[in-house]
């Protein structure tokens, strides 16, 4: 009962700590994570510990980043452009997680069924997904906002609603590609109930590439609420980065600065978001694991 | 930063001194052509059934009216060679000149003026203009009479500009609806000096000399072209380009000091004093704390005005205390000017019952009136009134419509808005204060305010022709109005002219900018 010293034991590791090892080993990612972090962590403690009200006219209206103790210069009303973007950021950031969430929800709802059922719901579906595919998604989000109230739920809502469509095809084609798999077969010839089946059986097994689709569909809700209050179409009690670009905007030829600081802030989350999401890609898609 | 601006103003006031006085001298001479611009498509070019600066532009042109306005207000002879009014005020005649013609040759007679002011008082939103008028007799083909229910001194300013624009008989006289008569955007048949060549909406207006103008020798201009720019910036760049002469009606703060510094081109201020606009904080006194004049002043008290002039307006704009424009000779400036004064309104709104319970006194909703350029006073007035313990929340309404709607059946707060003085006070002013006109609309009395003693002024200064008398009243309609604060005024709206350095008579001389003939306006080399 000797143990063959050739023979090492092979220890299953979990899927999860497979991915994250192989995460790790991306290191464009690993930075990016590391800013992101870093910027939710200021997003969270930030407003803590730079306590300037960022709506509070505490300055001359325009004064450069770096005069007057002001690190980044005050915008139009003398309002502290720091302490804006410190605030800003917790909004801009809840816009984009949850504008993600509410895009997950209908677009996995929507996916699953259509790739659960096929037929006749396949077909209903598919069409719905296919007219919000083509509506211009800009004006669409634009015509909520307009129609029922620019207050964050509302802004949050329209993002979801006009951004759920890709999250509903990829949900679509695992669905499809996964409940014909044995094990699945084996599950619903042992009497599985459908809903079981769909969410407990296939979902767990199609989540990776929605996951990396809910990254990056973080990344284009930050633009896409930019785009929004850009057009004045944003609640103005909030603070808001694109609040920040909107409102300002008037003013880039004299102040260029109150526009290029929160739009470098928005383009640093948005870039930091996708490397992240494409180091998730790489970690939880099979096929790219042999690299 | 107030002496440099200060000091820039009265530059800008001598430059242009001395350039009208250069101006003078030189001879002014024929043809070229004008490139102006508008900021929105006009929705007619007929005056007489629409207002606006857009159709104002267009419609002073290819329309003329009886009088025109010198800078003095003073009324000067145009399609009314002269004019009497009759000792009781209920008699105005009018003395046409005799050679003018519309632009298809067919003489201007007094029939026309009857047509017209018909048609106004029905077509036109202005009804104060012309509803005292009974009849309009017409004795000879170039005498027309206006008889008056009683005296009506806004008639004089109300038959200039582009609200009294007489429109040919023969043309719109048959039968069509003349707010939609086809006439009015196609073959347009003038009595201006100049005739439309073509309209395309969101495009450009094209107009070219009439030569068969009565005045001999006018228009300078061969043609007009008003191009139709939306964008202020984008308009701006064109200017600078050379791409456009002249635009008027630009109130940007940041555009202005821009303008102020291109190379060629030039700024004033001057010529608004007719179109008289006024940025105002609206205040609905139907509900919540608003009811308590006390409260009103309190955020009148509340909001430094020094502020608003010099950060948010940058300078350009010219203080503004009650609802008759600073420029008017009817303007009352002694009247209280709400300095910042955070302590009294602490103590108006204690006595008024409004304590303050944990740094808050209560919440109002204010709201971002959808113009361009209005944000920053907003964001400021709730920053404001933060201080004093009321707790302003603002509304944003997407569009125009449903804001005009908003304030027309009186459903907000608190909101901005710019209103036009229209001349006389009759015209434009009365509308906001009288309590016959509470929530007729946008731009009706939206406040809800009544007063039986601002009625009854108002009611007497509108039938008062005597010029010193009138002025009293409307002197003690503005101290009432600005002690009981329905409105808190802001600034007169920054209208200023950009014009290159090419244009000789540029239309900055006058009060009604370019709602008026542009037929001395020239071009040099």
């Amino acid at each position: 009962m000797s143990t063959d010293p050739n023979q090492t034991t092979v220890r299953a590791r979990s899927p999860l700590a497979e991915a994250w090892g192989m995460f790790l080993q991306n290191y464009t990612a690993v930075a990016a994570l590391f800013v992101l972090v870093i910027i939710i962590l200021g997003a969270i403690f930030g407003p803590y510990l730079y306590p300037t009200d960022p709506f509070e006219m505490v300055w001359s209206p325009f004064s450069p980043p770096g005069v007057d103790g002001f690190i980044l210069g005050t915008d139009y009303l003398g309002r502290d452009l720091f302490a804006q973007i410190v605030h800003g950021a917790r909004v801009t950031l809840v816009i984009g997680l949850s504008a993600a969430v509410v895009t997950v929800l209908i677009g996995v709802t929507v996916g699953a069924l259509a790739g659960f059922y096929r037929g006749l719901v396949e077909e209903i579906l598919m069409r719905i997904t296919e007219f919000f595919q083509v509506l211009p998604t800009l004006l669409f989000s634009m015509v909520i906002v307009a129609l029922f109230g620019a207050s964050l739920p509302m802004i949050t809502l329209a993002i979801g609603m006009v951004s759920w469509t890709a999250v509903a095809r990829i949900t679509r084609t695992e669905f499809l590609r996964i409940r014909e798999l044995e094990y699945v077969m084996a599950s619903k010839a042992s009497g599985t109930s459908n809903t079981k089946l769909m969410f407990h059986v296939i979902l767990p097994n199609a989540l990776p590439p929605i996951i990396v689709q809910s990254a990056l569909m973080v990344g284009s809700a930050i633009l896409f609420e930019a785009g929004l209050s850009f057009l004045g179409l944003t609640d103005p009690n909030v603070i808001s980065w694109g609040q920040i670009i909107g409102s300002n905007r008037q003013y880039i030829l004299e102040s260029s600065f109150t526009v290029t600081i929160p739009g470098l802030a928005i383009f640093l989350s948005v870039l930091v978001i996708s490397l992240v999401g494409d180091g998730l890609n790489d970690a939880l898609n099979p096929k790219l694991r042999q690299r | 930063m107030k002496h440099v601006v200060t000091n820039f103003l009265k530059a800008t006031a001598i430059t242009s001194i001395l350039a009208t006085g250069a101006v003078a001298q030189e001879t002014p001479k024929m043809g070229g052509t004008l490139v102006t611009v508008m900021g929105s498509t006009p929705r007619v070019l007929n005056p007489a059934v629409q207002s606006g600066i857009v159709t104002g532009l267009v419609g002073a042109q290819l329309f003329a009216a009886p009088l025109r306005y010198d800078e003095g207000w003073n009324p000067q002879p145009y399609l009314a060679k002269s004019w009497e009014v009759s000792d009781d005020g209920l008699k105005v005649t009018l003395h046409l000149q005799e050679n003018a013609t519309f632009h298809d040759g067919e003489p201007i007679k007094s029939s026309d003026v009857a047509f017209s002011v018909k048609i106004i008082q029905e077509f036109h939103p202005f009804k104060s203009m012309f509803s005292p008028v009974t009849s309009v007799d017409t004795p000879d083909e170039h005498t027309a009479v206006l008889n008056l229910a009683h005296p009506h001194p806004a008639l004089m300013l109300a038959m200039s500009g582009q609200l009294m624009s007489i429109i040919p008989e023969h043309i719109y006289g048959d039968g069509q609806d003349p707010k939609n008569h086809p006439r009015n955007n196609e073959n347009v048949v003038g009595s201006g000096p100049f005739k439309l060549v073509e309209f395309v909406p969101g495009e450009h207006v094209i107009m070219e000399r009439y030569d068969g103008f009565w005045e001999q020798g006018l228009p300078y201009l061969d043609k007009i072209v008003a191009r139709i720019i939306p964008d202020s910036a984008a308009r701006a760049i064109a200017l600078e380009n050379g791409e456009i002469h002249l635009s008027t009606f630009e109130n940007q703060p940041t555009i202005v000091n821009r303008m102020s510094a291109a190379k060629g081109m030039n700024v004033s201020n001057d010529g608004y004093g007719g179109i008289g606009p006024i940025d105002w904080l609206a205040m609905n006194v139907t509900r919540g704390p608003l009811q308590d004049v006390r409260v009103r002043q309190a955020i009148a008290y509340a909001i430094d005005k020094n502020f608003i002039l010099k950060a948010v307006m940058r300078g350009t704009a010219k203080d503004a205390l009650t609802g008759v424009h600073p420029d008017s000779p009817l303007y009352n400036g002694d009247v209280n000017a709400y300095a910042l004064d955070v302590d009294k309104a602490n103590a108006l709104l204690d006595e008024a019952g409004y304590g303050m319970n944990g740094g808050k006194r209560f919440d109002i909703t204010l709201e971002l009136v959808p113009f361009p350029g209005y944000k920053p006073q907003t964001e400021y007035i709730k920053q404001a009134l933060s201080k004093v313990g009321i707790n302003v929340t603002i509304n944003a309404t997407p569009d125009f419509p449903s804001w005009a709607k908003k304030m027309g059946t009186m459903d907000f707060d608190m909101s901005l808005d710019s209103v036009y003085n229209w001349g006389d006070p009759v015209i434009g002013v009365n509308r906001t204060y009288m309590s016959s006109n509470i929530a007729k609309g946008v731009w009706s009395n939206t406040q809800g305010y009544s007063n039986a003693r601002v009625d009854e002024l108002l009611a007497q200064a509108a039938e008062e022709n005597d010029q010193a008398k009138r002025k009293a009243l409307y002197a003690e309609f503005q101290q009432i109005v600005n002690e009981e604060v329905p409105i808190y005024y802001l600034n007169a709206v920054p209208m200023h002219t950009f014009y290159s350095d090419k244009i000789g008579n540029p239309p900055i001389t006058g009060i009604w900018s370019t709602s008026s003939p542009m037929d001395r306006v020239w071009l040099k080399d």
